[in-house]
């Protein structure tokens, strides 16, 4: 289980998170919604150590880690592992090198056995046959699969996908969904899901949570979330420009 | 809007913790944190080469036009004052070995490399990817720095002589060719002395060191977009070219001081 109570969160001036509190349970695929901006990324990397909080406190199976140091993260981070907006492929290595990088680092496998079972989760992504390719030859589209892969390598209890489906094309997106759903229901993955796309959320998210101004606007399932009588979800669920909601 | 620059203090500071944290890469440590500041295969030899052959062409020229600039002055004012250029050799022989030759190699390599280890870093900082590294185990100062520092530390040294004899060379051709004096003359080689290239050399390893490190933590705090890693690569340059003319100096001093 996974805990955020009460995080604060300020760049500078800008203040992101206000006391944001939510819990995450096991075998759950949990949506993060908001406008763009609304402190969704930020949240979701303090699970791994990249942002730590102003304040609050992050538990992670009942261990409190707000204030464990980088080395602290390494073991967590073969537990959870976070697919990135943008892919974050390494521009210097192939995809199949990029793939099989966790598993060097964190397996500690040699080159022959972690390239060989990277191919394999290339393969689950249908991108082994570009596997030599480096990430500059390849589109954003593809770049997401294989930094899918890449999070798919150890085999994770825990994933974050950071807006997984944008700028993916209908049918890549609606495979990805399938995928977080199938690593839930299959494998007990855990899942957090930062997204805007509407059509993911109802499809596969077992409950939502909305961000607003800081703090938790919304927590339900989705079903709650389309019938929500709140001017400001109703305008995000209905994609409205007119409405309440700050720009 | 303009990213926020770091302060001269907060600078330093970045330098001083990613040269620390270097230098705790380079030390023995647990397995588990041993595995993640290993470097990529072959990034040292990769690194080697980028450094040295990289750098050769554009050190060679800078250095031998200097050394023939160098001769050219001295000898014209040799012969107004003395009327005789039989001096200038064993004279701007020693300079070149402790003085022109490691400093105007490491300036040239605080912006060719410099540049290069900031804007790489920098990109790969601004576009997550070093997150990235961080998420799939590895240490990312160890993993994009130690192969550079590695190769820094073996090139710049190695450069250096190489621009010594480039200048010396352009440097005896000019003596030859304006003021007559032959090679013989010129090439005095008991003028240097081993403090005098004890001097250069130890000179040219510093720079060696400070160029990654200065350069890798300017990268390292680059921020925002395009914008920030430009403003980082510029912090590179001016960082490790003023740390370049700083050694010069300490160490010039230092040698003075104690070997003189």
């Amino acid at each position: 289980m996974i805990e955020f109570v009460n995080i604060h969160k300020c760049f500078g001036a800008q203040v992101v998170l206000e006391g944001v509190s939510l819990t995450v349970e096991r075998g759950q695929v949990l949506y993060i919604i908001g406008k763009s901006g609304a402190g969704k990324s930020v949240l979701v990397k303090h699970l791994v150590g990249l942002i730590k909080p102003d304040s609050g406190i992050i538990r992670f199976e009942g261990q409190d880690i707000s204030g464990w140091r980088e080395r602290d993260f390494y073991a967590l981070r073969r537990r959870c592992a976070l697919v990135f907006q943008h892919s974050t492929l390494f521009d210097a290595l192939t995809l199949l090198e990029n793939v099989a990088l966790p598993l060097r680092k964190h397996r500690k496998l040699g080159p022959g056995e972690a390239g060989r079972r990277a191919l394999g989760y290339l393969a689950q992504v249908q991108m082994e046959h570009l596997a030599h390719q480096r990430p500059a030859a390849i589109g954003d589209g593809l770049r997401k699969r294989v930094a899918i892969a890449r999070a798919l390598t150890l085999e994770p209890e825990y994933l974050i996908f950071d807006e997984p489906t944008t700028g993916l094309d209908p049918v890549s997106a609606l495979r990805v969904d399938r995928l977080i759903r199938r690593l839930s229901d299959e494998v007990g993955v855990t899942s957090l899901v930062v997204s805007h796309d509407l059509r993911s959320i109802f499809g596969v998210a077992d409950r939502v949570v909305m961000l607003y101004e800081g703090k938790v606007r919304l927590d339900g399932p989705p079903q709650a979330f389309r019938d929500s009588e709140d001017p400001v979800v109703a305008q995000f669920v209905n994609a409205r420009p007119e409405g309440p909601m700050a720009l | 809007m303009s990213a926020q620059q770091p302060g001269v203090f907060a600078q330093a500071r970045q330098t001083v913790g990613v040269g620390l944290h270097l230098l705790r890469c380079v030390l023995p440590a647990p397995p588990v944190v041993a595995a993640s500041r290993a470097m990529p295969k072959g990034a040292v030899w990769q690194q080697l080469w980028a450094v040295g052959n990289g750098s050769l062409v554009f050190l060679v020229l800078t250095q031998a036009f200097l050394g023939a600039i160098f001769t050219l002055q001295a000898g014209f004012q040799a012969q107004r004052i003395l009327g005789d250029t039989s001096l200038v050799g064993p004279q701007s022989l020693p300079l070149l070995v402790r003085l022109i030759g490691p400093t105007l190699t490491g300036l040239m390599l605080a912006t060719r490399v410099g540049t290069g280890i900031a804007a790489e870093i920098g990109s790969m900082v601004v576009t997550e990817q070093v997150d990235a590294l961080r998420l799939c185990g590895a240490d990312p100062i160890a993993y994009l720095l130690k192969s550079r520092l590695w190769a820094c530390l073996v090139m710049v040294p190695l450069l250096t002589l190489v621009g010594i004899a480039a200048a010396f060379g352009a440097g005896m051709l000019t003596a030859q060719l304006v003021f007559d004096t032959p090679p013989a003359m010129y090439a005095r080689f008991e003028a240097v002395g081993l403090v005098d290239l004890l001097e250069g050399e130890l000179k040219a390893v510093l720079f060696g060191l400070a160029i990654p490190v200065i350069s890798g933590a300017a990268g390292f705090s680059a921020h925002g977009g395009s914008e920030g890693v430009g403003e980082a690569t510029t912090r590179a340059v001016v960082n490790a070219s003023l740390a370049v003319i700083v050694l010069d100096f300490t160490v010039g001093g230092l040698v003075f001081l104690v070997a003189r």
